[in-house]
């Protein structure tokens, strides 16, 4: 790959892959960006591999993890605690 | 501190800003309390608290900007004042490791794993779940923010109000705790590590 590596930060250091994983996988990375790491993943197969997971893990993790309920008498409770203070 | 204009509210209005603005984030609040303290009864306290201190200061809330991330930080800041104080818990990840870690030129290490996406689909919930309950709170913090409730690096940045290249590095750190945990988990069910 002979292109500029657009991950290069100002001071002049050139980002880890592990950076590059998470800057694509948390969607800090722009364009330009992406585009070099799909390229970078052909020629590095440890990124590739990672990749893969790390977004299996990062869908897991939001599936298992969310959609937990406040329980209803704490709105309630709130908000009676709310008229008395205003 | 920043001076930040104030709003002038009614009460009417008020109310109006904590019904469309707070009241929508209250699931996430809760799980976050329930995350951070692992138990249901300090989870209510910490989102009562949060709502209450969000009602009291509502008029430095600018309607449009982001409440969501507001109250995450009312609620991360109650949590270190009142539970961590009283559990007398201090924070075990030692920062100075991160650093270096995250520094560390030996990439492949950082990023090769045993774990195996194979392995993964067959895990049901609660071994994801009980993964990240293990880590340790700040750990699970950098998690819940970014993978749970979609954060971005600079929001999470003023929420724990640590520079975003910590938030950077401790995410990597948690990220890599995480599949350590996962990989027992994988090992316990049968898979073989290649």
């Amino acid at each position: 790959m002979n292109r500029p590596n657009p991950f290069t930060g100002s001071s002049g250091k050139k980002s880890t892959c592990l950076e590059m994983l998470h800057a694509i996988l948390d969607g800090d990375a722009s364009e330009e960006q992406q585009e070099y790491f799909r390229e970078h993943m052909d020629e590095c197969m440890p990124c590739y591999k990672s990749h893969e997971l790390d977004i299996q893990i990062k869908q897991l993790i939001k599936s298992k993890c969310c959609g937990t309920h406040v329980p209803l008498d704490l709105v309630e409770k709130i908000r009676r605690q709310m008229n008395s203070i205003t | 501190m920043e001076e930040t204009p104030r709003a002038k509210y009614t009460e009417k209005e008020k109310v109006e800003v904590f019904n469309n603005e707070f009241l929508p984030h209250i699931n996430s609040m809760y799980n976050f309390g329930h995350r951070l303290t692992l138990d249901e009864d300090d989870a209510k306290d910490l989102v009562q608290d949060t709502y209450l201190k969000a009602f009291r200061f509502i008029e430095s809330f600018q309607k449009g900007t982001n409440a969501k991330a507001w109250l995450f930080r009312i609620l991360k800041n109650s949590f270190i004042n009142d539970y961590r104080k009283k559990s007398k818990e201090p924070s075990k990840v030692d920062y100075q490791e991160v650093e270096s870690y995250y520094n560390s030129d030996d990439v492949h290490h950082q990023i090769t794993t045993d774990l195996r996406v194979e392995s993964l689909q067959d895990m049901i919930g609660d071994e994801i779940s009980n993964a990240l309950n293990s880590l340790d709170v700040d750990f699970r913090t950098v998690i819940i923010l970014c993978d749970l409730e979609g954060f971005k690096y600079d929001e999470m940045a003023k929420i724990l109000d640590i520079p975003i290249g910590t938030v950077r590095s401790r995410l990597h750190r948690a990220r890599n705790l995480l599949k350590d945990k996962l990989s027992v988990y994988a090992e316990k069910m049968g898979y073989k590590n290649p």
